[in-house]
């Protein structure tokens, strides 16, 4: 008799339970779309001077699909005599606030706990624990376009 | 003490009030018969606490009012309160702007919660001066902890909700801080958020934690929090057990004999089972209670009326020139992320220490075992735990130095 009463109790929970964890860790498996979306005409952005541009990137979770505003720095580097385009995240690696080119510093400077990254997004001070992230990117013509997938170290 | 119809009464008062007074007292009569209500109130108000002090125990009443008071207040935020990452700024801004009323409640919630924070620590500096966790009471004091760091959650979920700025990057980085967890940091981070990034879902989790997970969790614990109180009697402070140690047998035993409920408190260490000097809980501590209670309700209004809450601008994510800075309460842990930089570093800061010292918190009253409460005679507890304090108001310091360049 006992031993049943258990048994049932058991059920019980199980059957509350399971669908509520379930739900609980679905986050984890949902399949998310990350679009390409439309930056700017990057053609007049000088080398060596970081740009930001405000990209309304679809944030696929839930029920709702809301655009949301995030920072894109636009930098061209002259490595050797060739130049190349990378997008940085503005998202500091070390908690996630938003960082900005500070023009006296020449680097990016976050507001929260003091994290430093050279003009490619290299940690070079504070807490950050890895370079600034980088959106995947394509050019269609000087057209830049990003889609919400990071990259880089542990991105 | 006399019950309300044994009071002296001018004939005529009687007189008056007999067509109302006839049918209360029945109907009165009726209920208690059937529900108890006369024994239960006898209960709860006839008993003994110690007598010297007894000012520093109407913290524990105070926090019991002003978590009434945050519950209350949040009840009716919701009245207007949309957990929406579109329309939850909205729904505050108009509160602010259109309904005067709500934005005092609001600033009731914002400074009911302030004064909490406070009162508790107190209310555990006030405990732990006194030495109250020892023997029978050690699992009271680990009770309390836990409670205290639920309030710590319920201030920091709160402080997401309203979508700001302010909300927007506190709700970021308490949600970042969680992907430093070893192994399963990032799931844990997906769970809470809704997925890898801040989105719709995240406000509605923590909304949902916030007004109904923690107080699920919060209020049982109140209550079994006053159920050991009440098992127990009340401590005190070390004042009222002044000469115990020394005392003739002789003494010890009759205070034993002529305790009055709920002591002797046992399984206590001779001569802490009964305080030397005892009082009436009603009305006597009630009145000092309601003194202190009505004296931090009367701040937290003022507060709320004057000062308000604070709304900043909404969220925007892509912020480039907005400074965050953490609630007051969370300064501390804040600068440990300054202190503990790069990789391997930030667990240390994040989960080594807070965790380490939350550990030391739960497990005080096995590490302070001797029967002495006299806060002097026991430095071996009070000056590690001096440090500790002047640990946790130096580091908001720094970080107030850091975030606000004073």
């Amino acid at each position: 008799m006992i031993v049943s009463i258990n048994g049932i109790g058991a059920g019980i929970a199980l059957m509350i339970g399971a669908p509520i964890v379930g739900s609980v860790l679905s986050p984890l498996f949902a399949k998310r779309k990350t679009p390409w979306v439309l930056v700017a005409d990057v053609a007049q952005v000088a080398v060596g001077v970081p740009t930001a541009y405000v990209v309304n990137l679809p944030i696929d979770e839930g029920w709702s699909v809301p655009p949301v505003p995030r920072t894109v720095y636009v930098v061209k580097l002259n490595l050797n005599g060739t130049v190349q385009m990378i997008t940085l995240s503005n998202v500091c690696t070390h908690m996630q606030c938003d960082v900005h080119w500070d023009i006296n510093l020449e680097q990016f400077l976050c507001p929260c706990h003091g994290g430093l990254y050279s003009i490619d997004g290299t940690n070079i001070g504070g807490p950050p624990p890895w370079p600034l992230f980088r959106y995947q990117h394509k050019l269609v013509g000087n057209t830049l376009y990003v889609r919400n997938v990071l990259t880089g170290i542990g991105a | 003490m006399a019950s309300p119809s044994q009071l002296p009464r001018s004939p005529l008062v009687a007189k008056l009030t007999r067509p109302v007074a006839r049918p209360l007292a029945v109907t009165y009569r009726w209920v208690d018969e059937r529900l108890g209500v006369s024994d239960l109130t006898h209960q709860l108000l006839y008993e003994a606490v110690p007598r010297r002090g007894a000012w520093a125990y109407s913290l524990g009443s105070a926090t019991l009012i002003i978590i009434v008071l945050q519950i209350v207040t949040g009840m009716f935020l919701l009245w207007t309160y949309v957990p929406s990452t579109t329309e939850a700024w909205g729904s505050l801004n108009y509160i602010e702007h259109h309904d005067e009323f709500a934005a005092i409640v609001r600033g009731m919630h914002l400074w009911g919660a302030y004064v909490l924070l406070i009162i508790i620590g107190l209310h555990m500096i006030r405990t732990f001066v006194s030495g109250s966790y020892k023997k029978p009471r050690e699992l009271n004091w680990i009770v309390g902890v836990v409670l205290f760091l639920l309030v710590l959650g319920l201030g920091i979920t709160g402080a997401m909700l309203p979508w700001d700025q302010a909300a927007y990057w506190t709700a970021t980085v308490v949600t970042h801080v969680v992907d430093y967890i070893p192994l399963f940091g990032n799931w844990i981070q997906q769970i809470l958020r809704g997925g890898p990034q801040m989105g719709p879902e995240t406000l509605t989790r923590f909304f949902a934690i916030h007004i109904w997970l923690l107080p699920a969790l919060l209020v049982p614990l109140v209550l079994l929090h006053l159920v050991l109180l009440r098992r127990h009697g009340e401590h005190g402070s070390w004042v009222n057990y002044e000469g115990v140690q020394t005392e003739p047998e002789s003494v010890r035993a009759e205070r034993m004999a002529t305790a009055e409920y709920p002591y002797p408190a046992l399984p206590s260490d001779p001569g802490y089972a009964v305080p030397v000097d005892i009082d009436d809980f009603f009305p006597s501590q009630v009145f000092k209670d309601a003194l202190v209670s009505f004296g931090l309700v009367l701040l937290i209004f003022v507060m709320a009326v004057v000062v308000g809450a604070p709304l900043e601008r909404a969220a925007n994510p892509a912020a480039l020139n907005y400074v965050p800075t953490p609630e007051w309460f969370f300064l501390p842990l804040d600068q440990l992320l300054v202190q503990f930089p790069q990789a391997w570093m930030i667990p240390v800061g994040v989960f080594v220490l807070p965790g380490i010292g939350t550990t030391l918190l739960i497990l005080v009253p096995f590490l302070d075992r001797s029967p002495e409460r006299e806060p002097w005679r026991r430095p071996e507890v009070m000056v590690p735990a001096l440090f500790a304090a002047l640990f946790l108001v130096f580091e908001a310091l720094l970080a107030v130095n850091r975030l606000f360049n004073l």
